[in-house]
């Protein structure tokens, strides 16, 4: 099985500044439940943050760069039991299945400041 | 609609918080100007409002592939593909295909768009050809 790992670490005041208030650009870059969970939060821009990370992680896992297929197209979730994980849709399930990528695995951490994801695609 | 140009070297210089003089038209957005993909999104925004022309990520990937199927665009080993070079000119006309095709992987052709193409991008989608 070959194991494929993607990274990256997004400042959350940067994210906030680009997407705070407008509901466009949230849409443009989360899904709508992506955004139910956020928006249920304290510090929703943290969980926004760590989101983009996140699909930032799994495009590099996939060995692809910004632009392969729309952000919403790579969807964090959530199990009940808290255990994040990736849902893919459209094109990027498509990228994936060509990969012979079976499941993922997700890590997400984050602070006020730095939100960081890691991608680990089976 | 704005001077897209300027409206582009603009949103460059601002989202990167560059001087004016680090930007020119051929310098790749990533490599030499160091943006990253908040960097990106923050340009398209800034473009979006300046010149109202709205341009997502994704339109950067289908812009750069020129609707070849991924299949046939990249190789099993995610390199760019004979077919896929030649069609990367299209695009980004400064791109030698001869060199590309076999070695360059498909995470890094974002890494050879310019300043000159993102422009060009905007123009044709302004114009509603894009």
């Amino acid at each position: 099985v070959r194991i494929r790992v993607g990274v990256d670490v997004v400042g959350v005041e940067r994210l906030e500044r680009l997407v705070r208030d407008d509901e466009d650009r949230q849409r443009e870059l989360f899904t709508q439940r992506e955004l139910d969970y956020c928006s249920g939060k304290r510090r929703q821009y943290e969980h926004m943050a760590v989101r983009f990370a996140a699909k930032e992680a799994v495009l590099k896992a996939m060995g692809l760069g910004l632009g392969a297929c729309g952000w919403r197209e790579i969807e964090v979730t959530r199990a009940e039991s808290g255990v994040p994980s990736i849902v893919l849709h459209g094109r990027a399930r498509a990228l994936a299945d060509e990969r012979g990528i079976r499941s993922w695995r997700l890590t997400m951490t984050h602070t006020h400041r730095l939100a960081e994801a890691i991608a680990v695609a089976l | 609609m704005a001077d897209v140009d300027s409206a582009v070297k603009e949103a460059v210089v601002e989202a990167l918080a560059l001087d004016d003089d680090e930007v020119t038209p051929e310098s790749t957005l990533m490599d030499d100007l160091g943006a990253e993909s908040i960097d990106l999104l923050d340009i398209l925004f800034r473009i979006e409002k300046s010149t109202g022309v709205k341009i997502e990520a994704s339109d950067l990937g289908d812009y750069m592939q020129g609707g070849i199927p991924d299949d046939e665009f990249s190789d099993e080993n995610e390199i760019i593909t004979e077919k896929g070079a030649e069609h990367l000119k299209t695009g980004m006309p400064q791109v030698d295909p001869g060199e590309l095709a076999g070695t360059l992987k498909a995470e890094e052709v974002i890494t050879l768009f310019t300043v000159q193409n993102l422009v060009e991008m905007v123009k044709k989608r302004g114009d509603g050809a894009g």
